[in-house]
C-alpha cells in the first residue's frame, strides 16, 4: 500500500518529470534538452528508491545523471552550443500531422491501458528481506538472463568498433614539425615571429576576440580561423570602449 | 540471509555456433588492431569465412541432435531456431564473399578506404592511395550474424530486444560506410540509425506492457498467461502485442513501417543491401515466427486481423511502387517490401506446414536476393555503379553471361515456375489457402501483386535484351570469391524450383517450436 508520504512525493515529482521530459522535446538549445532529461532521470531515480528498489535508484542516478548526461553535455559542449539546427520545416505540415497522431496514439493506448485492474500491490519489502536488494538483480543478471548479459559484450564492442571507423581520422603521412614551419616562415618571409596572439586587454583577455593592430585595427591572423568561420568571434570594440571610458574617467578626475 | 545463487545449466553444444561466431568476431577486432595494414583485408576475409563454416559444421553435425530450451529458458534451441540459424549461416558465407570483392583494388571494392574522412576531400584520395581499407566490416558482420543467430533463438522478450539491438548496431555502421555515393550512403545511415532506434522503442514499450501483463518476458509464461487470464490485466495485453509487432515488422520493411528500406538499400554499399535483404529479413521473420507461435498465439483473434491488413497493404505498396522506381536498387528494395507481404502470408496461417512454408521461402528469397546484389555490384559505368535502370539496356548483348544470370533471378523474383520463387511462393501461400478466409483473400491479393511485379521484372529483361547498348557500361570481370556466391545463389534458386523435395522436407521437419 503506497504511504501518504510517498503519495505526496509522487504528485510533486511526477508533474516535474513530465515537465522534464516535455523539456527535452521542445527546449531550443541542446543544453537546456540535456538539463531537462537529467533531471526526468534524477526523479526517475528518486521514484525507484521510493519504491524500495535501492540499488536500481542508485545505479540509476549514477550511470545515467552522472555519467551519460554527462558525457552528453561534453559533446553538446565541444560540438558547440551555439550549433541549433535550421527550424525550416522541408515536410509542411508535418508537425500538425505529427501532433494529431501522436495524441491519437496516445489516447488509444492510454484507452486500452487505463482499462486494466491492477490488483493490490505487493512491494519489494519481502523479496528485499529475504533476498536482499543487490543479489536478487545479481541472481537475475548472472542467472536467468547471463546469455543476454554477456551478449550486451557484443554491443559494447560493436559501439565502440562503430565509433572508431565513422569517427577516426588517422593522419596521413608525416605533418612538418616545429623546425620545419619556422624554415618555411623564413623562406617565404611572412610572419617571422609567428602568427600574432589573440586579443589581451586590460580586464579582458579571449581566444576569441581578435588582437588590435598598432592603428587600431583588428588583426583576422590572431583568431583561430575555425573560429571565424563559425562567426564566433567577438569584437574588439567591446572592450576598447570601456576602456576608452576609463581612460576618460582618469583624465577628468585628474583635471578636476 | 541471501539465497544460495544456483547458476543455470547451459547447454553448451546447442550454443556452439553462436559462441563461435562471437569468438570469430572477437578474434577479427584484434586482428583489425594488430595485423599489418597490408594484411588485414586477407587475413579477415579468410577468418571471417572459417567461423561461418565451422559454426555451420558444428551446428549440421553436433547441435542439431542437442534441441533444448537453455540458460533458464532465455534461448530456445529448437529446430526452428536451427535451420533458421543454419540458413543465416550459409547466406552470410554468401554475402561475405560478396563483400570481400575487390576488382583488383586493395581492399573491398564496395567499402571507403576512410570512413571518417570527408567525401570527396583530399584526405579520402589519400586514404586510397595509401591502401587504407575498411576491413572492419568483417567484424561487425559477424556481429551482426552473431545477433540475428541471438533473435532467431530468443525465447524471452529481453533477449529477443538485446539481439535486435546486436544485430542493428553493426549494420547501421556498415550502411555508413559505401566507396561511391557516400553522402547518399550517410544520409542512408542515418535515417535507418534514427528509425531503428524509434521502432526499438517501440519493441520496448510492447515488452514492457507485456510484462506487465503476464509478469514474466518468458513467452511461454505470456502464453500461459493469456490462456489463464482473469481478465483484469486484459487492456495491457493488445497494446503490448501491437507495439512488440511494430517493432519486429519495422525490421522486415512491411508497409506501413517501411519508408526507410528504399533509402537504405539505395545508400548502403550493394554487398550489404544483400545481405540486409537476406539476412536481416530472415532473423525478423524468425522473431516474429516465434513470437506470434509460441508467444502470443492465444489471443490471436485479436491482433490477427491488423497484421492481414498489413500483409495486403505492404504486398500492393512494394508491388504497385517497383513499378515507378528507376534505380535498380531501389526497385530490388522495393520488391523486398512486397517479399515481406508475401512471407507475412504463410506466417498468418498458423500451422506447421506454414513454419515451413516460411522458412523454405526466406531461404530461397535470402539466396536469389544475395546473388542478384552481387550482381548489382559488378555492372559499372565509369568505375561506379551503373544503378540507373537505363544504363542497363542492353547489357544482354554485351554481357550475356550477368545478364543472364540477372534475368533468371528476376524471373525467381516474380515466382516463375522452374524457379525457388515459384516452390517457396506455394509452399507459403498453399497453407494460407487452407487457413481460411483471409488467408484466400490474402492470396489472392498476393497472386495479384505478383503480377504487378512480374511486370516490372519482365520489362527490365526485355530492357537488357531488346534495346541498344549504352555506351561505356561494363560488367567487371568478378573474381573468384563473388563468383561463388553468384554461382551458389543461382544453384539454389535453381535446386529449389525444379526439386524443392530436400528443401521443403528439412524446412517441414525443422518447423517445430520447443516450449
Amino acid at each position: 500500500m503506497t504511504g501518504t508520504g510517498e503519495q505526496v512525493m509522487f504528485w510533486i515529482l511526477g508533474p516535474l518529470a513530465v515537465v522534464g521530459s516535455l523539456g527535452l522535446v521542445f527546449a531550443k538549445k541542446a543544453v537546456h534538452a540535456a538539463l531537462g532529461m537529467a533531471m526526468t532521470m534524477i526523479i526517475l531515480g528518486v521514484f525507484y528508491l521510493a519504491q524500495e528498489a535501492d540499488f536500481l535508484g542508485v545505479i540509476q542516478i549514477f550511470v545515467y545523471t552522472g555519467a551519460v548526461m554527462m558525457l552528453f553535455l561534453f559533446v553538446v559542449m565541444l560540438v558547440g552550443v551555439d550549433s541549433s539546427d535550421s527550424l525550416v520545416e522541408t515536410l509542411t505540415g508535418q508537425r500538425w500531422a505529427t501532433a494529431v497522431l501522436a495524441i491519437g496514439l496516445g489516447g488509444i493506448l492510454g484507452a486500452q491501458v487505463g482499462k486494466a485492474t491492477v490488483g493490490q500491490s505487493v512491494g519489494l519489502a519481502a523479496v528485499n528481506a529475504q533476498t536482499g536488494n543487490v543479489s536478487g538483480v545479481a541472481q537475475l543478471i548472472f542467472g536467468r538472463y547471463v546469455w543476454v548479459f554477456e551478449a550486451t559484450s557484443a554491443l559494447l564492442i560493436t559501439a565502440a568498433l562503430g565509433a572508431m571507423v565513422l569517427a577516426h581520422r588517422e593522419r596521413l603521412g608525416r605533418g612538418p614539425d616545429q623546425k620545419e614551419w619556422s624554415k618555411r616562415r623564413f623562406q617565404e618571409g611572412k610572419h617571422l615571429a609567428g602568427l600574432p596572439a589573440p586579443g589581451v586587454y586590460a580586464r579582458h583577455n579571449a581566444v576569441d576576440t581578435p588582437a588590435l593592430l598598432p592603428d587600431g585595427t583588428p588583426s583576422e591572423l590572431s583568431v583561430s580561423r575555425v573560429l571565424t568561420a563559425r562567426d564566433q568571434n567577438l569584437s574588439p570594440s567591446t572592450y576598447t570602449d570601456g576602456e576608452r571610458e576609463i581612460e576618460r574617467d582618469v583624465r577628468e578626475g585628474s583635471e578636476r | 540471509m541471501p539465497a544460495v545463487f544456483q547458476a543455470v545449466t547451459v547447454d553448451y553444444v546447442a550454443v556452439a555456433p553462436m559462441l563461435i561466431v562471437v569468438a570469430g568476431a572477437l578474434v577479427g577486432v584484434l586482428v583489425e588492431a594488430f595485423a599489418p595494414r597490408a594484411r588485414r583485408h586477407g587475413i579477415e576475409v579468410v577468418l571471417t569465412l572459417a567461423v561461418l563454416l565451422a559454426a555451420l559444421v558444428v551446428l549440421a553435425v553436433w547441435s542439431r541432435d542437442h534441441l533444448a530450451v537453455t540458460v533458464g529458458g532465455a534461448l530456445s534451441v529448437d529446430g526452428v531456431a536451427l535451420f533458421l540459424q543454419g540458413t543465416l549461416l550459409v547466406l552470410s558465407i554468401l554475402s561475405v564473399l560478396v563483400m570481400a570483392e575487390r576488382f583488383g583494388g586493395v581492399g573491398s571494392d564496395a567499402f571507403t578506404p576512410m570512413g571518417a574522412s570527408t567525401p570527396g576531400s583530399g584526405q579520402e584520395d589519400a586514404a586510397t592511395r595509401a591502401g587504407y581499407a575498411t576491413s572492419e566490416v568483417f567484424p561487425l558482420t559477424l556481429f551482426a550474424v552473431f545477433g540475428m543467430m541471438i533473435f532467431v533463438s530468443a525465447n524471452d522478450l529481453i533477449t529477443m530486444f538485446v539481439g535486435l539491438e546486436v544485430l542493428s548496431l553493426p549494420l547501421y555502421v556498415m550502411t555508413g560506410l559505401s566507396r561511391r555515393r557516400r553522402l547518399l550512403s550517410q544520409e542512408a545511415a542515418l535515417k535507418y540509425f534514427l528509425l531503428g532506434a524509434f521502432s526499438s522503442a517501440f519493441f520496448l514499450f510492447g515488452s514492457a506492457l507485456l510484462y506487465g501483463f503476464a509478469g514474466s518476458s518468458d513467452l511461454k509464461a505470456i502464453a500461459q498467461a493469456i490462456s489463464s487470464s482473469a481478465g483484469g490485466l486484459d487492456g495491457l495485453l493488445l497494446p503490448g502485442v501491437v507495439l512488440t509487432l511494430i517493432g519486429l515488422l519495422f525490421k522486415i520493411g512491411a508497409v506501413p513501417f517501411h519508408s526507410w528500406t528504399p533509402d537504405a538499400y539505395q545508400g548502403a554499399p550493394t554487398p550489404v543491401t544483400g545481405f540486409m535483404a537476406a539476412c536481416t529479413k530472415l532473423a525478423a521473420f524468425g522473431a516474429i515466427l516465434r513470437l506470434a507461435y509460441v508467444g502470443v498465439a492465444g489471443n490471436r483473434w485479436d491482433w490477427q486481423i491488423g497484421v492481414v491488413a498489413i500483409a495486403i497493404l505492404t504486398m500492393v505498396v512494394g508491388a504497385v511502387l517497383s513499378v515507378t522506381q528507376t534505380d535498380v536498387k531501389r526497385l530490388l528494395a522495393y520488391s523486398s517490401i512486397a517479399h515481406a507481404g508475401f512471407i507475412l502470408v504463410g506466417v498468418l496461417a498458423f500451422s506447421k506446414a506454414a513454419i515451413g512454408g516460411v522458412m523454405f521461402y526466406l531461404l530461397a528469397y535470402g539466396a536469389t536476393t544475395i546473388a542478384a546484389f552481387a550482381i548489382v555490384t559488378m555492372v559499372r559505368q565509369d568505375g561506379s555503379e551503373a544503378s540507373h535502370l537505363s544504363q542497363w539496356a542492353g547489357l544482354g548483348r554485351r554481357h550475356p553471361v550477368v545478364a543472364g544470370s540477372f534475368a533468371f533471378l528476376l524471373l525467381a523474383f516474380a515466382g516463375i515456375p522452374l524457379t525457388s520463387g515459384f516452390t517457396a511462393k506455394f509452399a507459403t501461400f498453399a497453407p494460407a489457402v487452407a487457413s481460411g478466409t483471409a488467408g484466400i483473400v490474402m492470396v489472392v491479393v498476393g497472386v495479384l501483386a505478383s503480377a504487378v511485379t512480374a511486370f516490372v521484372y519482365v520489362r527490365l529483361i526485355v530492357l537488357m535484351y531488346f534495346t541498344e547498348p549504352v555506351d561505356g557500361v561494363v560488367a567487371l570481370p568478378a573474381s573468384i570469391g563473388s563468383k561463388l556466391a553468384i554461382g551458389v545463389g543461382l544453384a539454389v534458386t535453381l535446386l529449389a524450383g525444379v526439386a524443392p523435395t530436400y528443401a521443403l522436407q528439412l524446412a517441414g521437419n525443422a518447423s517445430q517450436f520447443l516450449l
